[in-house]
């Protein structure tokens, strides 16, 4: 597992040291994002996976182009292999990007939708600006991208504070799917709901990667993302630490990075421990491996240098006497 | 300890959103309420916290029979009550630093003396350093936000504890380790707990018992 | 990224209206403050000799029809204006943010009973309502003062109002009632410090406002004596003159009025952008 995939699939999306940086009055700069370098096929799952605050909403908003003004970026975003979604202009972004080939499945979906329209009339819109239905052909094309996202035909009429969570999540992926995307970003699409909407949310998302579009999912929902990943990319401190395959990483042989591993520990079902310690400041990073501070391996190297992410992992003990193929070991 | 019987209670009259609810926790028992999101357990958790009046059935909490609530219930009644909802950010107050937010309850009884102590001691059990302390809200995460809100629930040693939701919006580490805190303190205290949630692993994992929304109609007579 | 291009002549424009009218203010507050007292120079003397002169070096406003220097009598007209124009927008104000609060913190009937006073006396025109209230009083500055306040003090209980309500549903409200706080404490810890700087954004705003008003009453005839400086009084005394195509009794009071006003609304706009950011953060964590 490597974050280039193999050459038969070109990814949607290929993300290439991307780093975000905020410039704060009185000169301090907060490095929210570092270095991110992570790629996701068509057909292919990848769940962000941290804690608050980590800065996996921000490279989402990276990716959007929706960063405020006193954020800069540096690095590379492809969408399909010709669009940087870091360099292209605002223009682009919103007229071909943005729900055309980047759909987005919102965090909120109640805060999401415009209060004052019904579903049916948001729909409609979105089918108009988006695929350029006209007249008589929308309600039925209305119908159809309702019923994609399994969004009950009885309720299209409703206003969205009269729907229940679940519909509320429904309605907004139908709205994010009638673009036809290639992508799928889903910005924390689990928070607040309960188990099994979680379960059917993301099963929802699953059937839509199975038809082939690349999902990105952003989430601090292990749960969630053992349910629908295909991969896991682990955030902390602004920097992905490790990329695994979800089944080793959540299951045999487990994750290589002792965050990612506090990190399921942390888990009920399982140890039910924290990780002791809390992050440090994105503004005050330290010299060395940001986790060294809260980590039982650290180590003097650990606090001297920051670890490089080789072979997916970000890590100065990486586990290489386990079955993990470290297939880019020499480099290091 | 706390005793809630075919209670009524909703913000319109006509349309409860709690109907004929009974649910009792029983001194130092960890209870679990777990229910699906809008079916009316965090307003069922207002009542209990006495925030919320109901508009039937009764409430007993420590033997005695409430008969106002918000302000109409006497401050030590009130204040043998902690609260932690769901959502920190809502929760403080924007314009106040996270020490006085703690601080705050011990301030709003008149023992503004023991304020040192008292905060320090709780900043060293949730794990807020002197430099967070001394932040606003808008400048902590999440996490730290709703760890400096459990310490004020905990700052005047409530003999019951109320978690609404209180780990949803945290990521495993810290929903652990707000946990153990709040496990640390009743161990400490001998508190009880009523802790609302829709998750089924954590709940079960929390407490000693967990009453499904739905299922607790039929309890009627304490148990535990 | 590309708003920024957009954004910075809309940021260079504001700072250079900002920057104008601070100026202004700053000047205006000077004039005021000091001349008066630094100079000998008596507004009310009367020079029948040069009556209705033009503008000149010794009289850069020129004279009036009793021959009194134009300049002095703008400055001393400000004055009393200013004055009164802030002493009534904090007075409503005040009034205002008493009766919103109160009416949003007890809630209720007592919310009910307030907000239907409100109503009705929002469906009187205000300036109908303030000139009726003056009629009551003889002419001075306390009338005016009153009349104003007491007929702007709506908006600011409504603002209020609705702040308090908005705040008061919050969890932190319930926290520290669960807390042990009691009605005040709540009132004065966590609901006033919120509503303040809208309540004060209100009360710089109406000081323009009330500044019109005032000058509005005195052109009417209902508002200061006619022997006191303000600027609606200059403006109306100086009504005769214009028709007999002497311009400079009416333009340059008209400009004190207009100037120093639109500044002081200058500056409380750029406060008002402060205060309620179009985006929230600046960091989006």
């Amino acid at each position: 597992m490597t974050a280039d995939r193999a050459p038969d699939t070109a990814p949607v999306l290929d993300v290439r040291d991307l780093s975000v940086r905020f410039r704060m009055r009185g000169g301090n700069d907060i490095a929210a994002v570092s270095g991110a370098r992570f790629s996701v096929a068509p057909g292919e799952c990848l769940a962000l996976v941290g804690e608050s605050g980590c800065g996996k909403s921000v490279l989402a908003s990276a990716l959007l182009g929706l960063l405020p003004a006193n954020a800069a970026t540096t690095g590379s975003a492809v969408l399909g292999g010709d669009t940087d979604l870091l360099t292209a202009g605002e223009r682009t972004l919103a007229r071909t990007v943005r729900g055309r080939r980047i759909g987005l499945v919102p965090q909120s979906p109640a805060a999401h939708l415009t209060p004052v329209r019904t579903v049916r009339a948001q729909l409609e819109e979105a089918l108009r600006e988006l695929t350029g239905v006209r007249g008589s052909d929308l309600p039925k094309a209305a119908l159809a991208a309702a019923a994609r996202a399994s969004f009950p035909e009885g309720h299209l009429d409703r206003y969205p504070h009269e729907l229940s969570g679940g519909l509320a999540q429904r309605a907004a992926t139908a709205l994010a799917l009638i673009g036809d995307a290639p992508l799928l970003l889903a910005d924390e699409p689990t928070t607040g709901l309960d188990r099994d909407l979680v379960e059917r949310t993301v099963d929802e998302l699953r059937r839509h990667t199975d038809t082939g579009r690349a999902l990105l999912i952003i989430t601090h929902d292990l749960a969630a993302a053992e349910r629908v990943a295909d991969r896991v990319a682990v955030m902390y401190a602004g920097r992905i630490v490790e990329i695994a395959d979800a089944e080793d990483f959540f299951q045999a042989p487990g994750p290589r990075h002792p965050y990612a591993r506090g990190l399921l520990a942390a888990l009920p079902e399982r140890d039910f421990a924290p990780i002791p310690g809390m992050p440090p400041e994105l503004g005050a990073l330290p010299e060395g491996c940001a986790f060294a501070a809260r980590c039982g391996h650290a180590d003097d190297r650990c606090t001297a240098e920051r670890p490089a992410f080789r072979a997916d992992l970000a890590c100065h003990h990486a586990p290489t006497g386990r079955t993990h193929p470290l297939k880019e070991a020499a480099d290091a | 300890m706390l005793e809630l019987t075919r209670i009524t209670a909703g913000y319109d009259r006509r349309d409860p959103v709690v109907r004929e609810v009974s649910l009792s926790v029983a001194a130092g028992e960890a209870v679990g309420l777990l229910g699906p999101s809008g079916c009316g357990k965090s307003t069922l958790a207002r009542v209990a916290a006495l925030l919320h009046r109901p508009d039937a059935g009764t409430m007993t909490l420590d033997g005695a029979v409430v008969r106002g609530w918000r302000h109409r219930a006497p401050r030590e009644q009130r204040t043998a009550v902690g609260v932690v909802f769901q959502q920190p950010r809502l929760s403080a107050d924007p314009r106040i630093g996270l020490r006085e937010l703690i601080a705050q309850p011990l301030r709003a009884t008149g023992r503004r003396r023991e304020v040192p102590e008292r905060v320090a001691e709780l900043a060293r059990l949730v794990g807020l350093s002197d430099e967070l302390l001394e932040r606003r809200p808008h400048a902590v995460s999440d996490g730290q936000l709703q760890r400096a809100c459990l310490a004020r629930a905990l700052v005047l040693r409530p003999r019951l504890l109320i978690c609404d939701e209180m780990t949803a919006m945290l990521d495993a580490s810290t929903t652990a380790a707000l946990v153990a805190v709040v496990e640390r303190y009743r161990a400490e205290s001998g508190a009880a707990l009523l802790a609302v949630g829709h998750d089924r692993v954590l709940l079960e994992r929390w407490c000693d018992r967990t009453v499904r929304w739905g299922e607790h109609h039929a309890e009627h007579a304490p148990t535990g | 990224m590309a708003d920024t291009a957009i954004a910075l002549p809309g940021r260079t424009a504001r700072r250079v209206r900002v920057t104008t009218s601070a100026v202004i203010v700053v000047a205006v507050g000077l004039a005021v403050l000091v001349v008066p007292p630094l100079t000998q120079l008596d507004q009310q003397a009367v020079d029948l000799a040069n009556k209705l002169v033009p503008p000149s070096l010794a009289h850069p406003f020129g004279t009036d029809d009793v021959g009194r220097d134009l300049l002095l009598r703008c400055v001393y007209g400000l004055r009393v204006s200013l004055l009164v124009g802030l002493v009534a927008a904090l007075t409503a104000t005040v009034v205002g943010t008493a009766i919103g609060a109160l009416a949003g913190a007890l809630g209720g009937w007592a919310d009910r009973i307030v907000m239907r006073v409100v109503d009705a006396l929002s469906s009187i025109p205000h300036l109908l309502l303030g000139i009726f209230i003056v009629a009551m009083f003889r002419p001075g500055v306390w009338p005016v003062i009153i009349s104003v306040a007491l007929t702007h003090w709506i908006s600011t209980a409504r603002i209020v109002r609705a702040e308090v309500l908005s705040l008061r549903s919050r969890p932190f409200i319930d926290a520290a009632v669960s807390g042990g706080a009691s009605r005040t404490r709540i009132v004065v810890r966590h609901l006033l410090p919120g509503v303040l700087p809208q309540a004060g954004l209100a009360a710089v705003l109406m000081v323009p406002h009330a500044m019109w008003h005032e000058s509005a009453l005195s052109f009417l005839g209902l508002g200061l004596p006619a022997h006191q400086a303000s600027l609606g009084n200059l403006v109306q005394s100086a009504r005769g003159s214009l028709l007999a195509g002497d311009w400079w009794p009416t333009l340059f009071p008209g400009l004190f009025l207009i100037i120093p006003t639109l500044a002081l609304a200058g500056l409380a706009g750029a406060w008002r952008d402060r205060i309620n950011p179009r985006r929230k953060s600046e960091l989006m964590l």
